[in-house]
């Protein structure tokens, strides 16, 4: 054909469309050997790509490396940032148990054939390593009572003798179903209990049983947070039975304010239920006593207090 | 006369007289063809096109009227009797279109319903309550947590469907508006009785009547009729008005003049016929049927939505699946597995996002509203912006559908009268002799009248009964000269010849306004060759010069002229008429003509032409700049339509076609190659044996083509071509032949004020103001709405890294979970909304009218690129910025980072009532879980923290925010609007009941700053590196 020259602006050029992408096989997406892809990329790219994203992901790292020292650096290794009501932990402490099974499946029921050793050896292990830091520090701690003055910052100890039936000789009473529960209130750094130690100025739901034990107690030992445990309904309340709390039915006043002072042990506890039912599930709610200590026996939002099932086949 | 032109049916009295025969040689596509044009059409294209063919089958119009009257059992006075019709109604129904299908308003409300994420939501909503009815049932106190989160998503997936159910239908409604609500009546003989129905009541054989200003109430064979005439154009794309006659003159059925068709308009005249076709059957009922039968396929917005709903899917999918199994080898219960897998299935679905994108498309809807192009389809808003090449009818969207003197020739010069819509353009001289006296014809031999009420509107708008010729000689006499009326009272209408297609010219016989004049005046316009054969002299500057060769070549000249710009021309002349022949009260005689109609004084010329709006070359212009290919698809003439065409700059200054190639260089057309044209002007005879091949290489090599005398059908293959080669097409058009077009088209838009229903009904969108600039308007707007969906969807996406990565590491590394899945929706359907929303206010970076249109393969609108910026830089940034604040808050209350992992199984068992911290503390399960939600509510205020910066950033895509600004003040509000809903989520009281969100100390908003800094640091930096190297590594791997 002529091509005709001259005062032509335009050269003849055809209207770009769009092309549809060229479909491809998973083959070739792997390996496409035509352009020397792999992945749809060429190593260089992925080279490139990889290289990036690692000098991406390594200044993120820094970043937030530098932001973690930063909160380090405000952080005291004694000393939580936030205490008592400015921390989320608050100023009411629950109390905690034990044995409790190391299979969160188990949830909060102890149960055991006294006739089969595996079963309530599984219980009394538990409580044997429970017990054993408390071995530990026999002497590393101070005797305290409660005639002496006390300084915040000493240790009192948690002397293990003193809990009658419940000792590791008698095996915590699991070999002759009068299992006894170790009862602990949570250590909350810097709180301090306000005692229930008049006995004319005691709260209406508190059970007869403990009221008559407040007035029982000598005046100058009533600096206590004291425990009651019962069933946790009715029913329950009516097998319950009776147990027996060692070394007392309170914790004693000289154990707080917890400090976070080295080899601090949580007062202890031991309740011994003496005449539980068998072959039945018996539900135990234990609750904390003191002024600033608010209960709430409520499923979801339990405050001041634990429940525990002890089922004896 | 011109062998195409009858062959094309197009017998039109004036069209034909203004056609220079020699033209079609030379000026237009057929001198190429030619010798194709007489192949048979039998290209049976598609089954659909069959189907259209069949309405030229009928032989109504060929049988006698006796046969006629028999075959239907009626009479031309009496009409069919009452029981015969009623026994046709039932027969065959009533004589109305039926409405293209719906689909049943339960079935789009359940496609809403599980639609898009829906179905996702869907499962995890039944896993959850799956896991609380296990729960229930096997334990005494079951944790409601997973019944709540069960409801909530639910909700979330229904409230959700029935928004959008809600927008559909709300746009749906507008079309509701748009029904011709008013009930057509018809007058119909039955028994000899007239009587006044419903259009819907008419049946076959009904004797009607019509008259002007009617709609045809059928299709009907005329069997009487006086100065009929019908506005074919909704039907055929003729602009002109018709007559129509019992006489039978052509095979097609179309062209034949016996027979009108329904919907069309009655324009002048009476006439009186029986009802051949009803309802569907009717040529107009079938080709709207054969619009509601194409498949219109996806719009390419619904495409892209798609595909990132598979996206996103796909990843929540495999990451669920993946953890689930995960789950199950690292010793999970399978419950705690299931609930998992309802975690991450939550934070990998943008809850919102699909609101978010229908309230963006809204909103651009409404814009475009406002701007006059009415969105019937949502997602058609975009459709426009991605429309790589536009089908453009001619009249009424380029023009102004008005014949408008264009040019006057007189005293030997071509005098340009002004077109345009608001009288801005030249003015000529109005007091030359030559003027007056072609002025004085043009008045008066004109039987065009304003009509009534129409004092305010400005003359050029008004409307006026008659011939659109003589409107338009109307209209610019009264430009020229003030009150037309007064001055035809003035001089007073003796005796008239009106218009007939035999003798091509129009008579009157006038008193003069000149008292003292005795003499009559005699004018004469017509066909111009058929003028100058009526004259012996002609009047130039103020003389009459015998009418010699020179003269007439000079008048050839300036016809030639005229008529190669595709304008209508019209021959002037007149005579004073000797007093002593035809003294005063000479009694003029039209029927037995005595005076004479021969040797006038020739006076001029005029011509007329629908010329382009204004607007509409700029459109043309920025459409081209747009990247926007525009060809112009009409049923008009080649020469008008080329004229038009380089006038609106769609063939634009200096491309030629073939045929002008050939002209220069003075060779036969098939000498030229077709390449070397970059305009071309097609035939719709000679599309009509083009295979398909064939059309695309037209398509392809030419840039700029007009496609001219196209049928319907015609107009589907052209647009169908156009998609074949992978356009996104955009039709306009008015007509009802114009519907399967509109359909078929990626994007149908059609005319408002102008279009008739069916093409309403067919297309996507509706000019208001029947004007192609609007269309300009709407790709810029729909391209502007693409970006900024990106962009929205950029910053949706991105959070969603940092809810995945809490449930990942809850999993992988044991730790307390550091975002729940109340949270995340709190984000989702929260605090990300509002400010999703706000970028489609957002302003354009750049003219986004100067690049290319979209490439509907590769651009697409989630792409690789976002999905890596979104979630493997941004988004890690985001989660970084979670995790600290988690580890911040968990720290300050006691648990240092390290003691946190593998702490998971006991941190979440309700018995232990105890559990130690870095400082000794015992926490209950309750003081656990406080802190437990406060990390929520604080990872969540951390995210909001960050999704500030990435808001800030996801306003551009390339210029740096201080280029761009922070002027949209929608997304200004939405940063405000999230703080506080952020800030109301955690301080309200009662949160912490209903969606365990916690109060925040005050510095735990400040942790997540630095990494929000980082953020927009790094972005801007990126942003930065893309200005400076165009088409780098960086711009590849992170544009999106």
């Amino acid at each position: 054909m002529s091509k005709k020259n001259g005062e032509t602006k335009y050269v003849p050029t055809e209207f770009q469309f769009y092309a549809p992408k060229e479909k491809q096989s998973i083959g070739q997406f792997l390996h496409n050997s035509k352009d020397g892809t792999y992945l749809g990329r060429t190593p260089k790219s992925w080279a490139q790509l990889l290289t990036f994203y690692a000098i991406f992901y390594v200044v993120l790292a820094g970043l937030f490396t530098i932001c973690m020292q930063g909160l380090f650096s405000t952080l005291d290794e004694k000393e939580p940032r936030w205490k008592l009501d400015k921390s989320l932990i608050g100023t009411n402490p629950g109390l905690g148990f034990r044995p409790i099974s190391d299979d969160t499946q188990r949830g909060s029921v102890i149960q055991f054939d006294t006739k089969v050793d595996g079963e309530k050896n599984y219980w009394i292990k538990l409580l044997n390593d429970f017990m054993k830091s408390y071995n530990d520090s026999q002497h590393t701690g101070k005797v305290c009572s409660f005639n002496q003055t006390h300084n915040p910052e000493d240790v009192c100890t948690v002397d293990i003798e003193q809990f009658g039936s419940c000792s590791p000789k008698n095996a915590y009473g699991y070999n002759n179903s009068r299992p006894c529960v170790f009862l602990k209130l949570n250590k909350i750094y810097d709180w301090v209990p306000q005692y229930y130690d008049n006995p004319a100025d005691l709260p209406e739901d508190m059970p007869a049983q403990l009221k008559e034990h407040i007035k029982a107690v000598p005046e100058h030992e009533r600096q206590q947070v004291w425990v009651s445990c019962n069933g946790n309904n009715a029913q329950d309340q009516e097998e319950f039975g009776t147990v027996k709390y060692y070394p007392a039915q309170g914790f004693p006043a000289y154990y707080y304010p917890y400090l976070n002072q080295q080899n601090y042990l949580s007062p202890l506890i031991a309740v011994q239920f003496e005449q539980l039912p068998v072959n039945k599930m018996i539900n135990i709610e234990c609750r904390a006593w003191a002024k600033n200590i608010i209960y709430n026996g409520s499923i979801r939002d339990r405050q001041g207090s634990v429940t525990f099932q002890i089922f004896i086949d | 006369m011109s062998r195409s032109d009858f062959e094309h049916g197009r017998a039109d009295s004036y069209r034909v007289a203004t056609v220079v025969p020699t033209d079609d040689d030379n000026l237009t596509a057929d001198g190429h063809y030619k010798t194709k044009r007489k192949m048979p059409a039998k290209g049976a294209k598609k089954e659909n096109l069959d189907d259209l063919k069949q309405e030229l089958d009928i032989d109504y119009h060929k049988i006698t009227p006796e046969e006629l009257y028999q075959r239907f059992q009626t009479h031309p006075e009496n009409g069919l009797s009452h029981a015969k019709a009623k026994e046709n109604l039932e027969r065959d129904g009533p004589n109305a279109l039926t409405p293209p299908k719906q689909t049943p308003e339960w079935v789009k409300f359940c496609k809403n319903l599980f639609g898009g994420f829906a179905m996702l939501l869907w499962i995890g909503a039944i896993l959850c309550f799956v896991a609380y009815s296990i729960q229930a049932s096997t334990s005494e106190e079951p944790s409601d947590d997973n019944l709540y989160l069960g409801i909530v998503l639910s909700a979330v997936v229904i409230v959700t469907g029935i928004f959008s159910y809600y927008q559909e239908s709300k746009s749906s409604k507008i079309m509701e508006s748009f029904k011709n609500m008013v009930p057509q009546f018809a007058t119909v003989i039955r028994e000899g009785e007239k009587l006044t129905l419903r259009a819907e009541d008419l049946v076959l054989g009904d004797v009607v009547e019509v008259k002007f200003g009617d709609r045809i109430p059928a299709d009907i064979r005329i069997i009487e009729a006086r100065t009929f005439k019908v506005d074919n154009s909704s039907l055929t794309g003729e602009s002109e008005p018709q007559s129509r006659g019992p006489e039978f003159t052509h095979e097609n059925p179309l062209e034949t003049k016996n027979l009108a068709f329904f919907s069309t308009n009655a324009v002048e005249g009476t006439a009186k016929g029986v009802v051949i076709s009803c309802g569907d059957h009717t040529v107009m009922g079938r080709i709207a049927g054969l619009a509601s039968g194409l498949d219109t396929g996806e719009t390419p917005i619904a495409k892209e939505i798609h595909h990132f709903i598979h996206l996103i899917t796909g990843v929540a999918v495999f990451l669920g699946v993946t953890f689930f199994v995960i789950a199950f080898i690292l010793g999970y219960h399978w419950l705690d597995a299931v609930i998992f897998l309802i975690g991450i299935i939550v934070a990998n679905v943008p809850e919102g996002l699909l609101a978010t994108v229908t309230v963006c498309l809204t909103l651009t809807a409404k814009r475009m509203a406002s701007k006059n192009c009415l969105v019937k389809n949502l997602e058609a808003v975009e459709t426009l912006g991605s429309t790589s090449t536009i089908c453009s009818d001619k009249t009424g969207t380029l023009t102004q559908n008005r014949m408008t003197v264009a040019h006057m020739w007189f005293d030997n010069q071509i005098i340009e009268a002004d077109t345009t819509e608001d009288q801005s353009g030249v003015q000529y001289d109005r007091t030359s002799p030559g003027f007056k006296a072609l002025s004085r014809i043009a008045t008066l031999c004109n039987r065009a009248e304003f009509k009534g009420g129409q004092e305010g509107v400005p003359i050029l708008k008004k409307e006026v009964s008659g011939d659109a010729s003589e409107a338009a000689l109307l209209k610019c006499m009264e430009l020229a000269l003030g009150d037309v009326m007064n001055i035809r009272k003035r001089n007073k209408k003796l005796a008239e010849i009106p218009f007939n297609s035999t003798n091509k010219y129009q008579v009157s016989i006038h008193e003069t306004e000149d008292p003292s004049d005795p003499r009559y005046l005699l004018v004469m316009k017509g066909a111009p060759e058929r003028i100058l054969e009526r004259c012996s002299t002609i009047f130039i500057n103020g003389k009459e010069k015998v009418l010699d060769e020179e003269m007439k070549e000079a008048f050839n000249n300036a016809y030639m002229e005229l008529g190669g710009l595709g304008e209508r021309v019209l021959g002037f002349c007149d005579y004073m008429l000797p007093s002593d022949k035809y003294p005063t009260g000479f009694k003029f005689n039209v029927d037995d003509v005595n005076f004479p109609i021969d040797n006038l004084r020739f006076v001029g010329l005029m011509s007329m032409i629908d010329p382009p709006r204004a607007a509409v070359p700029d459109a043309v212009a920025k459409c081209r700049s747009a990247g926007i290919k525009v060809i112009m698809v009409t049923g008009d003439h080649p020469i008008t339509a080329k004229a038009i065409a380089k006038s609106v700059g769609i063939i634009s200054e200096g491309n030629e076609t073939v045929e002008d190639i050939a002209q220069r260089l003075n060779i036969p057309v098939s000498e030229v190659n077709p390449r070397e044209a970059k305009a071309a002007v097609v035939h719709g005879a000679e599309l009509r044996d083009v295979s398909s091949d064939q059309l695309d290489e037209i398509l392809r090599y030419h840039t700029e083509i007009v496609f001219a005398r196209t049928s319907p059908q015609q107009k589907l293959i052209i647009v169908e071509g156009c998609q074949r080669m992978g356009a996104i097409v955009a039709v306009t058009g008015d007509g009802v032949n114009d519907s399967p077009a509109l359909k078929k088209a990626d994007i149908g838009v059609a005319m408002g004020i102008a279009g008739s229903d069916v093409s309403k009904q067919a297309a996507d969108m509706i000019l208001l103001d029947d004007n192609f600039a609007s269309i300009v308007t709407g790709v810029e707007e729909g391209r502007l709405i693409f970006d900024n969906l990106k962009k929205s969807i950029a910053y949706t996406l991105t959070s969603n890294i940092p809810e995945i990565s809490p449930f990942l590491a809850f999993i992988l590394c044991d730790i307390p979970l550091p975002l729940g899945t109340v949270t995340i929706l709190c984000i989702d359907l929260g605090t990300d909304m509002v400010p999703a929303i706000s970028l489609a206010y957002e302003q354009a970076e750049s003219d986004i009218m100067k690049r290319q249109p979209r490439d509907p393969y590769r651009d697409n609108l989630v792409n690789r690129r976002l999905i890596s910026m979104a979630y493997g830089q941004i988004g890690m940034i985001q989660a970084a910025a979670g995790f600290f604040v988690y580890f911040v808050i968990m720290a300050e209350n006691g648990f240092l980072p390290l003691t946190l992992f593998g702490i998971r199984k006991m941190w979440d068992s309700k018995a232990v009532n105890d559990l130690t911290d870095s400082y000794g503390q015992e926490w209950t399960y309750r003081d656990r879980k406080t802190l437990e939600y406060t990390c929520h509510t604080a990872f969540f205020v951390s995210i909001v923290v960050v999704q500030w910066a990435d808001l800030i950033i996801c306003k551009t895509r390339r210029n740096s925010i201080f280029q761009q600004g922070m002027r949209n003040w929608a997304l200004n509000f939405g940063l405000v609007f999230e703080t506080i809903l952020a800030a109301f989520l955690s301080y309200c009281p009662g949160m912490e009941k209903g969606l365990r969100m916690y109060p925040l100390k005050l510095v735990w908003w400040f942790p997540a700053i630095p990494f929000m800094l980082a953020i927009f640091i790094y972005d801007e930096t990126r942003r930065f590196y893309l200005r400076r190297n165009p088409g780098g590594w960086l711009e590849q791997e992170t544009y999106y």
